[in-house]
């Protein structure tokens, strides 16, 4: 499924986060937004989530309308219901045309990738951050989306659990694999994700650099020499940019 | 949660200052040496007791607490419906706040004085309650609604949760506080103004016509008996009110 934004402008109030932004994100890859905070970057990705509208310009997915595409949302603030179980809340994404034994079957398969199945009783203020984040994750591979969109959804956490959970991420988009666009501030894991890099600007955003990832998919792995050499390669380009990556 | 030596401290405290309070009243009631303008908590027992074993008390008991709760599920079912519209439009939310401020800052008198010109003395108290309540469990629903999460509804959004499911696990455990919070105010003023509006009323039957009735016939601690029937209907329909709406959680 590939996305394309063409011209887009959007403004919240007097401040202008997009001005004639345009990107077009490959079919069934992995493309990570790297781009300093505020910059824009879930903006973008609200926009394709069809939670907010181009106030100009234009955005197809593939030929479809934003509103007709199922995106699987993995929010930066995960955003599960605190008063529901993690069942309950990972049911809810499940249309009722499909049978509660089913459902639930479903829901037990998903937890078990995620590793997490002993959590299907559990409230969300039980579950620790690494697993707070798995459930996100869950809820988004059970939801069988077109495509998946990842708000900095390692950020905050130690780099071993961050990795673990890379790891998850990788799996499960191994099953079914999809376009994703993943936002980040973070170099390496815009590096271990991304099949496509764009850099952007501050805001209003802009691409400013785009790269290919060079390192296959399965040597990336934190110290690889690969990724180091390029991690270091862009950040002297953000300096030359005069970009702060925060 | 505090320990059971604590609870029964506070146990303690609060038998101390009961205590403490019918000890007042009656140094008070033998100072004023008049049963006429103070009897004593001992006569206001035993008036409490015969009036507990007339057929009477109880079919006024019951007007009163029909009365009450059928003028609190007005307010609740108006409050709902205005207070979901005015959270959910700015327009609906300005066009209603002059109405909700003006019947919140009206004396209840003025209100019972206009609705007995306007009603029949038994629709009188059922108006007041709901009137007294209907403001309040508006402006609370109408800030739940505000304090729902958008980060949430987004989310419900991009999952495709349908709307019913949306306004039920979304929305309603959002507003459910401020809703009860409202609702048990509610319920604890419609007994006030119920009773209030009874008394100026005179309806056949009911807690303030019978409250009238004694202070007609200067039988003080008969008053006090009626207050303190008052007082456990408050007491218990509260009780029950939260007893449900705990129960209605666990279910959720």
């Amino acid at each position: 499924m590939m996305i394309e934004l063409d011209e887009v402008r959007f403004e919240y109030g007097s401040v202008t986060v997009l001005d004639r932004f345009s990107a077009r994100f490959p079919s069934m890859e992995v493309t990570a937004l790297l781009g300093p905070s505020g910059c824009g970057k879930t903006t973008i990705l609200n926009l394709i989530a069809g939670l907010l509208k181009p106030q100009e310009g234009t955005l197809r997915v593939d030929d479809k309308f934003p509103h007709e595409v199922r995106v699987g949302y993995i929010f930066q603030d995960v955003r599960l219901l605190p008063w529901l179980t993690v069942k309950r809340n990972l049911d809810l994404v499940l249309p009722r045309t499909i049978p509660a034994e089913e459902r639930l079957k479903r829901i037990r398969s998903v937890l078990r990738m995620v590793g997490m199945e002993h959590a299907l009783t559990l409230f969300p203020d039980q579950l620790s951050g690494g697993m707070y984040r798995r459930v996100g994750m869950a809820r988004a591979y059970l939801f069988e989306p077109d495509l998946y969109l990842m708000d900095e959804s390692f950020q905050g956490l130690d780099p071993p659990l961050k990795f673990q959970l890379l790891s998850v991420f990788q799996q499960l988009r191994s099953m079914s694999p999809k376009t994703t666009i993943f936002v980040t501030h973070d170099i390496e894991e815009a590096l271990l994700v991304g099949d496509e890099i764009f850099l952007l600007s501050p805001m209003p955003a802009r691409i400013v650099h785009s790269l290919r990832n060079p390192v296959p998919p399965n040597d990336r792995v934190p110290g690889n020499q690969d990724i180091a050499k390029i991690e270091g390669e862009l950040f002297t380009l953000f300096r030359r940019n005069n970009i702060i990556y925060l | 949660m505090p320990s059971p030596e604590g609870k029964r401290s506070l146990l303690l405290i609060r038998i101390l200052s009961l205590l403490s309070f019918l000890l007042l009243w009656e140094l008070a009631s033998r100072w004023m040496d008049s049963p006429i303008i103070l009897p004593s908590p001992e006569a206001t027992l035993k008036e409490t007791w015969m009036l507990l074993r007339t057929g009477g008390f109880y079919r006024s008991l019951g007007a009163t607490l029909l009365r009450g709760v059928t003028g609190f599920l007005l307010s609740v079912g108006a409050g709902l419906s205005i207070g979901i519209l005015s959270g959910k439009s700015n327009i609906l939310r300005e066009f209603f706040r002059p109405f909700l401020t003006s019947i919140q800052s009206t004396p209840v008198l003025a209100i019972i004085l206009l609705a007995l010109i306007w009603f029949p003395t038994e629709t009188v108290p059922v108006f007041v309650a709901f009137l007294m309540g209907f403001p309040i469990i508006t402006t609370n629903v109408t800030e739940g609604i505000l304090s729902v999460d958008h980060r949430l509804l987004e989310m419900a959004k991009v999952f495709r949760i349908d709307r019913w499911r949306r306004a039920l696990y979304v929305v309603l455990p959002s507003i459910l506080p401020h809703l009860v919070g409202g609702a048990s105010s509610a319920l604890g003023l419609s007994w006030r103004v119920v009773v209030a509006s009874e008394v100026l009323s005179q309806p056949l039957l009911g807690i303030g016509t019978g409250m009238q009735e004694a202070k007609l016939r200067l039988e003080t601690a008969r008053v006090f008996a009626w207050t303190l029937a008052a007082l456990v209907l408050s007491y218990s329909t509260e009780s029950i009110f939260r007893w449900v709406v705990h129960r209605l959680k666990r279910l959720a």
